[in-house]
């Protein structure tokens, strides 16, 4: 014992500084790819604005508070809070199971099942939400089915609404969950599971009172995961809101690109930026004191 | 009737056969244990009889009842798992009380029989821990209160010591034994490791290759194995082959020695004896001519490699005597004829 320790000390130390030197190219790169535009952003939000003169170099909160006593902008924010709280809602009861049965599939199907879970972000954004479009049309494959079998009376609008911006999202962010559960589950034994079962436990009991709660940091993670993405979503809104439904993104990109008041969207940029950044700390505070609790 | 009854059992996947046509009766109360190498279908046939894997045909039976369309969870049965499978979110009082839960057990009764089930595995300071915040030996406790608590019909026990270290292995057994004794339940452990099958079983039943060599009290497999796995399998062995000639034993080397009684008067057999049977005479005393070719000290005794006319000899020799052989000795070597058993020669290793 007292020899190990002897041996330990200089070992030790030299721990003590390597991590800080193995960080430092990532934090490097990490601060001049990331930090810096936010700060740039951030210090831009205080500019002032003229129509004619463009950006000037004088500071106020004027730009906060023309935005944050906007209705326009109230209406925005609140819609693209709901939408990424709906998407994260949908996507963690569509992922949690299906991380689960992926879990417990025979390895052979595993490989196969899990590569179409995560074969969707093969794909660009992009190209994905496109043929959302063409599902959702007045003329589209979805309204021409439901038409043609007679459940609906008239053609659903889904294109431009808030529900196909869900849709959508939940599409492209499901994977996220299915990541982040299905890495939770793995470190859970499954002779837990034939333990429930053995004590007496239905299959519906076995997973809410035995897998679920060993899930649940991943189901939370994933949920943060989901949350800040569908809160920052932008290609996504942008296709199948279009002009008429925009979101925080959408605006901001709206701003900077055809009002070409740029102080006024780095304003809207830094208010989502805290309101999700407000979120996901108290999340993760609640996660963490889980965590505490049960140390 | 038997309690426990396993008919024709057979598990089958493609042409491999896992379990094949096992027939197992178990006594109300009794302890057995299925012994055998990794991948002999112990462990199958475990599960078969919780419920998680559907026999590809025979029958499992309790109490009578066949256990077909019942499934795991409507079986009563305990199972302590070789990784103790506790529930890590629940302390271990609520580990222990799920079953109870399960099973809609009034609160304060509850309470109570969690509390007596703790006693019983001497854990009931430990009732608000976390598992993880237990040692291996404490959660495999906590394992065996839950399995127990709820006064099952059958304890299946898998590899229950695996993963605890010698001292604390034998200290479980002893606790294990005097459980199981007290609440009489019928118990199946499966287990690789032939000391414990011995030290706990009323019975084993060694496996091979999905199918049961034999049945037997520990100490009647081991004193008249059926053949020669189950005479390799449980504790050390020697072995070499002979010649039954009327009136004795004629070694491959041509030696005459002294059969046990009922041996065949004609015909190849193979000679099984235990290394602890063996004697160490002056050269020309005993039966069979040796040299020592190397020792090991083992502290209550030694063990002796020889090799001789009947091959290579383990021989345990009481560390009581003053000295020992030296290595490159010359020995002769006795037994009582009754020690030695004759096996069917079809399975011999290529060498004792």
């Amino acid at each position: 014992m007292a020899e190990a320790a002897i041996a330990a000390r200089p070992a030790a130390r030299r721990t003590t500084v390597m991590p800080y030197w193995l960080c430092a190219p990532a934090l490097a790169l990490y601060g001049l790819l990331l930090a810096a535009p936010l700060a740039m952003i951030f210090v831009l939000s205080f500019n002032g604005f003229s129509d004619t003169k463009g950006i000037l170099p004088t500071y106020s909160l004027a730009n906060y508070v023309s935005v944050l006593t906007d209705p326009y902008y109230q209406r925005i924010y609140l819609r693209t809070l709901r939408i990424a709280l709906i998407t994260t809602a949908i996507c963690t009861l569509i992922g949690t199971p299906e991380a689960w049965i992926l879990s417990r599939l025979d390895p052979r199907w595993r490989g196969v099942s899990l590569l179409v879970v995560l074969g969707p972000l093969l794909i660009s954004v992009v190209v994905r939400t496109l043929g959302w479009t063409i599902l959702f049309a007045r003329e589209g494959l979805l309204n021409q089915a439901l038409l043609g079998l007679g459940l609906a009376e008239r053609p659903v609008d889904l294109l431009y609404t808030e529900t196909g911006i869900v849709v959508a999202l939940v599409h492209v962010l499901v994977p996220f969950m299915v990541i982040a559960v299905w890495t939770a589950l793995r470190l859970v034994d499954p002779a837990g599971e034939a333990a429930a079962l053995s004590l007496g436990a239905s299959k519906a009991k076995v997973f809410r009172r035995v897998v679920l709660p060993q899930a649940l940091p991943g189901v939370l993670s994933g949920s943060l995961i989901v949350f800040s993405l569908a809160a920052s979503a932008f290609a996504t809104p942008a296709l199948i809101g279009g002009r008429r439904l925009k979101v925080a993104a959408t605006s901001i990109y709206d701003n900077f690109l055809f009002t070409l008041d740029w102080p006024t969207g780095a304003a809207i940029a830094v208010i989502l930026v805290a309101c999700v950044m407000a979120i996901v700390l108290l999340w993760s505070r609640v996660l963490e004191r889980r965590d505490a609790v049960r140390a | 009737m038997s309690f426990l009854q396993l008919e024709s059992l057979t598990c089958r996947y493609g042409d491999f056969y896992a379990v094949r046509d096992l027939d197992l009766t178990v006594e109300q109360g009794e302890f057995v244990s299925l012994l055998g190498p990794s991948g002999c279908g112990k462990t199958t046939t475990l599960q078969m009889i919780g419920g998680f894997i559907e026999p590809s045909a025979g029958t499992v039976r309790i109490g009578g009842a066949d256990m077909r369309r019942v499934p795991a969870n409507r079986r009563g049965i305990g199972i302590v798992f070789q990784s103790y499978a506790l529930f890590p979110h629940m302390r271990v009082a609520q580990n222990v009380a799920f079953g109870l839960e399960m099973r809609k057990v009034p609160r304060a009764e509850r309470a109570e029989r969690v509390r007596r089930a703790l006693a019983m595995v001497h854990l009931e300071h430990a009732a608000d821990r976390y598992p993880r915040q237990l040692s291996g030996g404490q959660q495999q406790r906590v394992a065996l209160a839950r399995a127990l608590v709820i006064e099952p019909r059958v304890l299946l026990l898998d590899e229950p010591m695996s993963n605890l270290d010698a001292k604390l292995r034998e200290e479980m057994q002893l606790e294990l034994r005097r459980l199981q004794r007290s609440l009489r339940v019928t118990t199946i452990m499966v287990t690789h490791d032939q000391t414990e099958a011995m030290a706990l079983s009323d019975r084993i039943a060694l496996m091979r290759a999905g199918r049961i060599v034999q049945v037997d009290t520990p100490q009647a497999a081991y004193d008249r194995p059926a053949d020669w796995f189950a005479s390799s399998f449980l504790g050390k062995s020697n072995s070499f082959r002979a010649r039954c000639v009327p009136g004795g034993l004629l070694t491959a080397s041509g030696v005459r020695i002294a059969a046990p009684a009922g041996a065949p008067e004609s015909g190849e057999v193979l000679c099984a004896l235990r290394p602890e049977r063996l004697r160490i005479t002056p050269p020309e005393q005993g039966m069979l001519r040796a040299t020592v070719q190397s020792r090991i000290f083992l502290g209550s005794h030694w063990l002796l490699q020889t090799e001789g006319e009947a091959g290579e000899l383990l021989v345990y020799l009481q560390n009581a005597t003053a000295a020992a052989p030296q290595e490159g000795d010359a020995i002769g070597l006795a037994w009582e004829p009754r020690s030695l058993v004759l096996l069917p020669p079809d399975e011999a290793p290529a060498h004792g």
